[in-house]
């Protein structure tokens, strides 16, 4: 591989955000959609190419580009580590993203802020590659910010609106949370390996297991856990974890596709990403692992039932999101790994797909969200209909559907671990199937079945949306379907991913999967004989007959089970809990902080004190300067008997 | 032993001329002090027999640029009293300063720790030894770059020189000759017509 | 009688090649010199042009004859050649290059640019190209009479001035008192050793008496005073202030870069068998300078008062690389003066720019409201400011962390800590500007001349400062190829 060609696949794209950003009224309109485009493409075509050379048997290629500076024998670069799991996100970013810039052509089209958007979007592609490319832990962070600050322009996009500011502000906050332990993971690997390169800090990682550190005077802690849970405190935040998870619905303000491309395919998945990237340090850690698995199981099951009551469209795919995210990090907690990237590329293509689809009917509807004022829309809009039905059965995981290769891998994977807290997780992500089936076919019979409940004026205006939009709708929905039939094999059974992700022989959940593994159209027939495609079809099921059948019933049990219903309408008062008992405490330390400490001591004492007697020595010493030449020439002789009788007396 | 007596009595005559370039009351006396100095670090040149440079001294400071200096100093009406008001208040810590200074010097002197001893005296030189013929083939050889550069150094005095004077101030009420003589009628006259005002 | 250094070989047309940069600026300067004089007044105009075209040519010579791959030595030892010296000449020549661009138009509003000040400005030149090649006591001090002799009739240069006069006067007078030490502690060095040159000084053995003190502080004396270190700063506000902008701007910029290879090459190399006695008096110039300047510059209400003060302050950690003693150090100082040029030349650029055709912009209250009344130069004015002040993404803050580092590797931590304290006390009067800038309503409302060559030089300057903040390594691994390994 030659390393111009990997750094053209980052540098198109923020090429193209450049132009578009700072010329955009220049080019106009139509010229920043068409290079950003371009770009997009460019880098989608090359990454294609990358993955296709790495398949067949191009070695990865693992070298610094640029030196950025050297600090102490600590170098930081920026260089690449392109292996097949990095050409493999790479693939996935730029189509995803690829498809999103065609898709935006049509959703924003009436928007004044186009130009604005396209430059955001493809700068978001460029720092998700870089992200996804580094070799080093210094480049990692700042893809890893880079990420959060185009999320977080584009979730205020619409800075006009109050709520959208809010949002991204609490997006920002809750993202400082997780960075700041991501940053003493990172801190971490620097003290114990001395290098932010990977694979020097990856071959230390045995080193490192056996030592300890202690925090707190008595405990010793093994290092490597401490490491590990750092930066998955950071892959918490940025992937949306419980209890980090509180800004992903919110980020719903920002328009459809960025919720697509940034909150459901790509960014959000950085946190997955950077746990598989790090295999060779958590493999060493059961406790860090335990750790992310009950996290992830967790945010599977519990944030699958916020779903289950909530009438946003847009609301509902995010906490399907939220819970698929829980789903590929107890992957990751039993050591599958390659599970893990696996559903996270299945879930790209067919989350993906769900949110533009998604967008297609709020901009059918005149940027209508309630799906109780939807209903019979799949006369008015059969493609997307279609397309959207290909992507629920993907999310619940019908066989031979793409999402269903990935996540009864991954249900299989969690029921041969045996680590501590496999069982819990293993309850949660089978229950979570059927919970997962039934918000999903909620939101599909209330949004396109039954009777229309539109009101006057969306009945007036309602028109489907063109072709800009429903090809990448096509063009995902071709991938949701099939990817995981044909790719199954390959990718978690064939040592597909090589080097770039280590586990330990004791904790090769997906070996023992392969044993009984034959062929992806056998693994779909098995199914039939397990419980999870029961619960699923229970889950459809169950959403028909209390949407469609007896949507009577559904209000009685909402009375019923008021308080569980007040509960998850709080969202278990998570942003209860932040605003009124972290937000109000710490406003309170940091008021207390600046009248007592600030003002007091700093500004008063030290400040205006040092200030003050500063001043008073710079008026002494100015009386120096007298402006006499015979006074000048008189220091001068003074300077050099001063430095004479100083050599002289020591002498 | 001449040689010896002869270096204390004149360098003892160099410093007191010294002394007295920066006491003389009168400008003139400073600079005839100063004269003298010259005169005797010639004779000292002299004993180390650097005879050509103890002439070029002579001929070239005291000879034209001292005289030169001489009549700036008789031309400029220079106040005395204004030039010494700051050294008055300046007697005191000055003297101490100096005091400081000299005694280090001395110091590092009277205890033998100058670490001149490592370097000989000057050796005798040959009969027939030609001072200016060595100096001029030193010069022109192995210091021809110095050579240069104090050529441009020469040169950057006159320029600095010339720019600094001849300059022709603003405002400056002087005679342009030419101008006058080239002068035309129409330059100075304006012949105006106009009608005769009507009787009142 | 053949003298011995008579040898043939020696003087070959090609062998002089290192030195193509005094040669060419020499002949330069009679060039435009007689230029100047015979061209009349229809084509006087030319004559800034044509010194600006002779720079040029210069630093392509430099570049593509003079360059030399080893250390070179010219002129029986009189002269040498080096990577550094190289690049220090380059260096100087577009620093000076850049004042006169910049000066240009300020000169030809007071009406005093002559050819003369072009002249005088390439003989100062000269004076740093010789100083920076300097092999030998005697081409030392050479270069420092034909750099400081150029400055003295250049800060004079505007003879309606009288506060030039005085500045010129006393700078005159300083400056010969400073050459006085120097020439004394030049000829006790020659009485001790018997050598000028520096070569053979370099391998003089550290055991020497007392005498070498006296010379080694006469000498760093005439150092100090070129710097401009406490106490032998006096000059550096009373010329920066009488003087022209234009020739402050000069004199606070190429010379610096002198003065940084007359400490390398008279100190570091020339005494530097046995650099404790010149490190300890330098460290003692160091402090002074850090304190006195950055306190001093607090209390200057005149902005070019204030960047004298910076400039001593800054020189005090120019000093403190040398006081390390160590390569690093020495690469240190070498960035911090390559940043302080290059940040002083941009500062010292706008102030030019804005200055009154009738006087100058050097109240720091001409400056209130300058965020209103041109945002672009207001912006630069910011950006320098804040290099200047050490803030991160700026080249600065590299330029004062590389000196930190360098002094705490040699455990020098207590100077640590004083320079991370007087940078704090520095901020503040790099900080005031700015918000005299921005947050104070000014009451000087004409507008500032357009001149958009020297604003895009000014914006690229300015670019320079940035970029190479955010690309560090870029100039850190330059001061390496530079400086090599002891």
């Amino acid at each position: 591989m030659n390393p111009q060609l990997l750094l053209a696949i980052p540098l198109l794209p923020l090429a193209a955000a450049i132009i578009a950003g700072l010329a955009g009224k220049l080019i106009g309109r139509t010229g920043a959609a068409l290079i950003t485009i371009a770009g997009v493409a460019a880098a989608c075509v090359l990454s294609v190419q990358v993955l296709w050379a790495l398949l067949h048997g191009a070695p990865p290629w693992n070298a610094p580009v640029y030196t950025w500076l050297v600090s102490d024998n600590v170098s930081m670069q920026v260089g690449f580590l392109v292996d097949r799991l990095t050409a493999l996100m790479m693939v996935v970013v730029t189509f995803v993203s690829l498809c999103v810039h065609v898709y935006t052509m049509g959703y924003m089209r009436d928007d004044p802020g186009y130009q604005r958007f396209f430059a955001y979007i493809s700068l978001f592609t460029f720092s998700m590659l870089m992200l996804v490319m580094a070799n080093n832990f210094m480049q990692l962070f700042f893809g890893w910010e880079a990420v959060g600050v185009v999320s977080y322009l584009l979730i205020g996009f619409w800075y006009t609106r109050p709520s959208a500011i809010f949002a991204n502000l609490k997006a920002f906050l809750v993202n400082r949370v997780g960075d700041f332990g991501f940053l003493l993971g990172i801190a971490g690997v620097l003290y114990y390996t001395g290098s932010l390169d990977y694979q020097t800090a990856f071959s230390w990682a045995p080193g490192i297991a056996a030592r300890t550190m202690t925090i707190l005077p008595g405990h010793a802690w093994s290092a490597m856990t401490v490491i590990c849970i750092c930066l998955f405190i950071g892959a918490m935040g940025k992937s949306a974890q419980v209890p980090l998870h509180v800004w992903l619905p919110d980020s719903m303000e920002g328009p459809t596709p960025i919720s697509a491309l940034i909150h459901a395919a790509t960014m959000v998945t950085a946190g997955i990403f950077m746990v598989a990237r790090m295999s060779p340090l958590f493999e060493y850690s059961d406790t860090a692992l335990s750790f992310v698995m009950v996290i992830g199981a967790t945010t599977a099951l519990f944030m699958g039932f916020l779903g289950i009551i909530n009438n946003d469209i847009k609301r509902v795919v995010a906490y399907s999101t939220l819970s698929q995210l829980g789903y590929m990090t107890v992957a990751l907690g039993v050591s599958a790994y390659s599970v893990a990237i696996f559903h996270l590329m299945t879930h790209a293509f067919f989350k993906a797909l769900l949110f533009l689809t998604a967008g297609a009917v709020i901009v059918a509807m005149h940027h209508e969200q309630d799906m109780r004022k939807m209903g019979g829309l799949r006369h008015r809009m059969p493609l997307t209909y279609w397309t959207s039905v290909i992507g629920a059965l993907a999310l619940i995981g019908t066989p031979f559907f793409s999402g269903f290769y990935s996540k009864d891998a991954l249900i299989e994977a969690v029921g041969e671990s045996h680590r501590y807290g496999a069982s819990y997780a293993y309850f949660c992500v089978v229950a979570g199937v059927f919970v997962t089936a039934f918000y999903t076919f909620r939101m599909i019979f209330m949004t396109f079945h039954g009777e229309e409940r539109l009101d006057h004026h969306a009945k007036e205006h309602f028109h489907d949306v063109g072709w800009d939009m429903k090809g990448p709708l096509v063009a995902l929905a071709i991938p949701s379907l099939l990817i995981g039939f044909f790719t199954i094999e390959p990718v978690l059974f064939n040592g597909y991913f090589g080097s770039a992700i280590r586990v330990l022989e004791r904790n090769d959940v997906v070996a023992e999967i392969g044993r009984e593994f034959h062929g992806a159209a056998n693994f779909a027939l098995h199914s039939v004989l397990s419980l999870p495609l029961y619960l699923a079809i229970a889950g459809v099921v169950s959403a028909w007959y209390l949407v469609l059948k007896r949507p009577a019933l559904a209000t009685s049990i909402q009375q019923r089970f008021s308080w569980l219903y007040r509960l998850l309408d709080n969202k278990y008062y998570f942003d209860w809990f932040n605003e009124n008992v972290l937000a109000r405490s710490s406003r309170a330390l940091g008021y207390g902080l600046w009248r007592g400490g600030d003002q007091a001591i700093i500004d008063g004492v030290l400040v205006n004190g040092s200030a003050g007697a500063v001043g008073w020595f710079a008026g002494v010493a100015r009386a120096l300067q007298s402006g006499f030449l015979y006074s000048y020439a008189f220091w001068m002789i003074v300077g050099l008997v001063m430095l004479l009788g100083w050599f002289l007396v020591r002498l | 032993m001449l040689v010896e007596i002869l270096f204390y009595s004149f360098a003892t005559i160099v410093v007191l001329a010294g002394a007295g370039v920066i006491m003389a009351r009168n400008p003139v006396h400073a600079a005839l002090s100063l004269v003298l100095c010259f005169l005797t670090s010639a004779v000292l040149w002299m004993l180390i027999e650097a005879e050509f440079l103890a002439i070029v001294l002579v001929l070239v400071y005291v000879g034209a640029v001292m005289v030169l200096f001489l009549f700036v100093v008789m031309m400029l009406d220079i106040n005395i009293e204004e030039m010494r008001r700051g050294f008055r208040r300046y007697v005191v810590p000055g003297a101490v300063i100096t005091a400081m200074l000299v005694a280090e010097i001395v110091g590092v002197i009277v205890q033998r720790r100058l670490g001149l001893d490592v370097t000989r005296g000057a050796v005798p030189l040959p009969p027939g030894y030609s001072n200016a013929t060595d100096l001029g083939i030193a010069l022109f050889t192995r210091y021809a770059y110095a050579i240069e550069i104090a050529a441009m150094l020469l040169l950057v005095a006159i320029i600095a020189a010339i720019s600094l004077t001849m300059r022709r101030r603003r405002g400056l009420k002087v005679q342009d000759i030419a101008a006058q003589v080239g002068v035309r009628a129409s330059d100075r006259l304006r012949v105006v017509k106009m009608d005769a005002e009507p009787r009142q | 009688m053949i003298n011995p250094a008579l040898n043939e070989s020696t003087l070959t047309l090609a062998s002089l090649a290192p030195a193509i940069t005094e040669i060419a600026l020499a002949t330069g300067i009679c060039a435009v010199l007689m230029f100047d004089v015979f061209a009349g007044r229809t084509w006087r105009y030319l004559t800034h042009g044509l010194t600006l075209v002779v720079l040029a040519i210069c630093a392509w010579l430099t570049l593509s004859v003079g360059a030399v791959a080893t250390r070179t030595v010219l002129f029986d030892g009189l002269y040498v050649a080096d990577k550094l010296g190289v690049f220090l000449k380059l260096a100087a020549l577009m620093a000076t290059a850049l004042c006169l661009f910049y000066s240009q138009h300020y000169l030809d509003r007071r009406r005093i640019h002559g050819g003369e000040y072009d002249i005088l400005a390439m003989t100062a030149l000269l004076g740093i190209s010789v100083l920076i090649s300097a092999n030998n006591l005697l081409t030392v001090y050479l270069g420092v009479e034909l750099l400081s002799l150029s400055l003295y009739a250049l800060v004079a240069f505007d003879r309606d001035s009288g506060i030039a006069a005085e500045a010129a006067i006393k700078y005159f007078v300083l400056g010969a008192i400073a050459s006085g030490a120097l020439l004394y502690g030049m000829s006790m060095l020659y009485g001790l050793t018997g050598t000028l040159s520096l070569d053979k000084l370099a391998l003089v053995s550290a055991s020497h008496g007392a005498g070498f003190v006296i010379a080694v502080a006469f000498i760093v004396v005439a150092v100090a005073f070129k710097f401009g270190a406490v106490p032998f700063h006096m000059w550096v506000p009373d010329v920066y202030h009488g003087a022209p902008s234009s020739v402050a701007l000069l004199i606070a910029t190429a010379p610096k870069l002198a003065s940084f290879a007359l400490v390398m090459r008279l100190l570091v190399y020339g005494l530097g068998a046995d650099p404790v006695l010149w490190v300890q008096m330098l460290t003692a110039l160091a402090v002074l300078s850090l304190l006195l300047g950055n306190i001093l510059a607090i209390a200057q209400t005149n902005i070019r008062r204030m960047l004298a003060y910076s400039a001593i302050a800054n020189v005090g950690f120019i000093l403190l690389g040398f006081v390390t003693a160590d390569t690093a150090g020495y690469r240190a100082a070498l960035s911090y003066t390559l940043v302080y040029v290059l940040t002083t030349l941009g500062s010292f650029g706008v102030l030019l720019l804005a200055a009154r055709s009738d006087g100058e912009a050097d109240e720091l209250d001409d400056f209130k409201g300058l965020g209103t009344r041109d945002p672009l130069l207001a912006l630069l004015m910011l950006g320098l400011m804040l290099s200047t002040a050490g803030v991160p993404p700026l080249v600065g803050f590299w330029a004062k962390l590389w000196i930190i580092q360098a002094l705490l590797h040699t455990h020098h931590l207590g100077l640590a800590i004083l320079a991370v304290l007087v940078s704090v006390i520095g901020a503040y009067y790099y900080l005031r500007v700015i918000w005299y800038m921005y947050f104070d309503a000014g009451r000087e409302q004409t507008p500032i001349p357009r001149q958009a060559g020297t604003r895009l030089a000014l914006g690229l300057n300015t670019l320079a400062v940035l970029a190479l903040g955010l690309l560090p390594n870029v100039l850190l691994s330059l001061c390496e190829r530079l400086i090599g390994a002891p």
